[in-house]
């Protein structure tokens, strides 16, 4: 069974250099300069997941990106785990895209590249968490997705049970292909490249595409594709307050229960 | 002039640094504490490409180089330094038999070599010391087609966990390297010394008597053994070494930095201090000068230098980096106060591990000779 797969990436700032990340609170938009980047790690996990499928039965693995030209190298990563081919979607007219945007610019990428049997994306990202982005790609797509994917059994050559987290449990769900799976973590455990696989790198280098080539209507791309607007930012700040209570023992007890329930607390 | 490091290059850098962080750092403090060898790492190790490094893809390898070489020892000591240090003595001989041996040699024992399927050790040392090499005892000597050799050698590195060791012996007025297989009649591991640091790694002893070695376990001709030996030391011994150095040095940096920015006295983090500032500043420039050093030798390596031409800068870069190792390891010492002497903050183990780099591939006043008898030529 020849199966051909796609799995979405994005290249985020290194979750160990959160703290020196800074927000533009006039643009509401993220400052990255200088921040060391990855590829998102449940993205990670869901290349993981097509490689294994591929190695099981057979196939193509194509990973995607949109981003800044710096996120070729998430692309040659992922083709250092063992990724066939890698496109990279770069753009100043795919710049500022919110969810919707970033959907649309992939389903024209997908229009062009042709038509896949699996889809694998992360979950969500570690640097904006909407998990938006794959199931609106399923959407525009038309075909059946699944979130929050632990666990994935195949019934048949085109049927696929799969293990949905739930907030205190879990769900099976039974589809067909074509699909979209946003996987978690708890999924596997990615591969790290390999010595002789970085070498080849060099020889697979990413295909870059701009808007033109995928053919998106600039209407429904980057900035101006996208609804979503910040009404404001801000950085969040958590402080620690501090009370003493005064008197015995038994007085500060029992005022600072007071005090607690004052605040609703307890 | 582009002193950047390839793309290559940083993503092994990014890989090796996940290994280290993900699969050896969890269990370092207990496979120190229990000095046992690790063959479950090297066999990971081998399958991601890491021991075969300097060796060519015919023979298994990967071809990478010394500059690949350099970074991987880097990061892989930064957490864990008797791995690091394996992949500087176990490189000796898969270096020797590419550069010296013949093709049976590198067919035969290469591929497994690279895949950490088995391990190697090489022997020049004995009891009468390392730094005098021409004074050795051991001796092979022709009996028709094998040669028979008796004699002993002490210090080495992980003789006991390797199926496979090289060797120097006396070979009438000259010197020639052989190979003596694991399981080889008159070959006997005959102590284990106790040892400060690296303690995964054992040192041992070995005899050899009346150990019947046939003529193709002669690595390169006969009497080309100190050449042999003393190129392979140069190359990749002293080398390893101080890439295990700037590990270690990395690995004290990192833990003394974290520990200064979250230890609070006087209502604030140490690391506000000047005086805690002050030593950290030491550590990090001469952590980069070190690394730097260190780069550009094993970079000239690449590019088709010999130890020959090298010498000079291959013994700066050990005398150096093992320097930079063992004072930064004090410094964090310094920083950490009584929590540095505590082996669950990794500190003392690093600076066991920096001491015993000290006699290792050469002391430093070996590294001292060589330098100082250049410059004042």
């Amino acid at each position: 069974m020849w199966l051909e797969i796609l799995v979405c990436i994005k290249q985020v700032p290194h979750p160990d250099h959160f703290s020196e990340i800074r927000l533009d609170v006039g643009s509401g938009h993220i400052i990255r300069e200088g921040i060391p980047a990855i590829i998102n790690p449940l993205d990670r996990n869901a290349l993981e997941e097509g490689l294994r499928v591929r190695e099981r039965f057979s196939g193509r693995v194509t990973v995607i990106s949109m981003g800044p030209p710096q996120a070729q190298k998430a692309l040659e990563e992922a083709l250092a785990m063992g990724a066939d081919r890698g496109i990279l979607l770069c753009d100043m007219a795919f710049a500022g895209a919110d969810t919707l945007a970033t959907a649309n610019t992939l389903f024209y990428a997908i229009q062009k590249l042709g038509k896949f049997d699996l889809i694998y994306c992360g979950n969500e990202t570690v640097d904006s968490g909407t998990a938006q982005v794959g199931p609106q790609l399923a959407e525009l797509l038309d075909i059946p997705q699944v979130s929050g994917v632990q666990e994935v059994t195949f019934s048949d050559e085109k049927g696929l049970e799969v293990r949905r987290a739930l907030e205190h449990g879990y769900m099976k769900v039974r589809l067909k292909l074509p699909a979209l799976l946003c996987v978690t973590r708890d999924i596997n455990r990615p591969r790290l490249p390999t010595v002789q696989s970085i070498m080849e790198v060099v020889q697979k280098k990413p295909i870059i595409w701009k808007a033109e080539d995928i053919g998106a209507p600039p209407e429904s791309i980057g900035l101006k594709g996208s609804p979503t607007c910040a009404a404001g930012v801000y950085e969040h700040k958590a402080g620690r307050r501090r009370e003493i209570m005064q008197g015995s023992t038994e007085e500060k007890v029992q005022r600072a229960v007071a005090r607690l329930k004052e605040l609703g607390a307890i | 002039m582009d002193l950047n490091l390839s793309r290559e290059h940083e993503m092994l850098r990014d890989m090796v640094k996940e290994f280290a962080d993900s699969e050896l750092a969890p269990r370092a403090l207990e496979l120190d504490n229990k000095g046992e060898f690790f063959w479950e790492q090297v066999k990971r190790s081998g399958q991601l490409g890491l021991i075969g490094v300097i060796n060519s893809k015919e023979y298994g390898g990967t071809a990478m180089g010394h500059l690949a070489r350099m970074i991987l020892i880097e990061e892989i000591s930064r957490v864990y330094p008797p791995m690091g240090f394996f992949h500087q003595t176990g490189n000796l001989l898969m270096y020797a038999i590419e550069t010296f041996g013949s093709d049976e040699q590198k067919k035969k024992y290469l591929p497994a070599l690279c895949k950490g399927e088995k391990v190697s050790a090489f022997a020049l040392t004995e009891a009468t010391g390392g730094s005098d090499p021409a004074n050795m005892q051991t001796e092979a000597t022709l009996e028709g087609d094998d040669y028979v050799v008796n004699g002993r050698k002490s210090w080495i590195t992980a003789v006991d966990p390797a199926d496979v060791v090289g060797f120097v012996a006396r070979t009438g007025d000259k010197f020639s390297a052989f190979i003596v297989e694991k399981g080889t009649p008159g070959f006997e591991v005959t102590r284990r010394e106790e040892t400060i640091g690296l303690r995964s790694l054992p040192v041992n002893e070995f005899a050899l008597t009346n150990c019947r070695l046939p003529k193709e376990n002669l690595i390169g001709e006969e009497g080309r053994g100190l050449v042999c030996a003393l190129t392979t030391i140069a190359t990749i011994g002293r080398t390893g070494a101080a890439g295990v150095a700037l590990g270690i040095a990395h690995g004290c940096y990192e833990i003394a930095l974290k520990f200064a920015k979250e230890r609070v006295l006087y209502g604030k983090p140490i690391a506000v201090l000047q005086a805690i500032q002050f030593m950290l500043v030491d550590m990090n420039v001469e952590i980069e000068a070190a690394k730097w050093l260190c780069y550009s030798t094993a970079w000239q390596l690449d590019q088709g230098k010999t130890s020959r031409d090298l010498a000079v800068d291959i013994a700066r870069c050990k005398l150096y980096a093992v320097d930079v190792a063992n004072r930064c390891a004090y410094k964090a010492l310094d920083i950490m106060g009584a929590y540095g002497l505590s082996p669950e903050y990794r500190v003392i183990g690093l600076l066991r591990d920096a001491l015993e780099l000290g006699v290792a591939a050469g002391s430093q006043e070996i590294m001292k000779i060589t330098i100082g008898a250049t410059i004042t030529r």
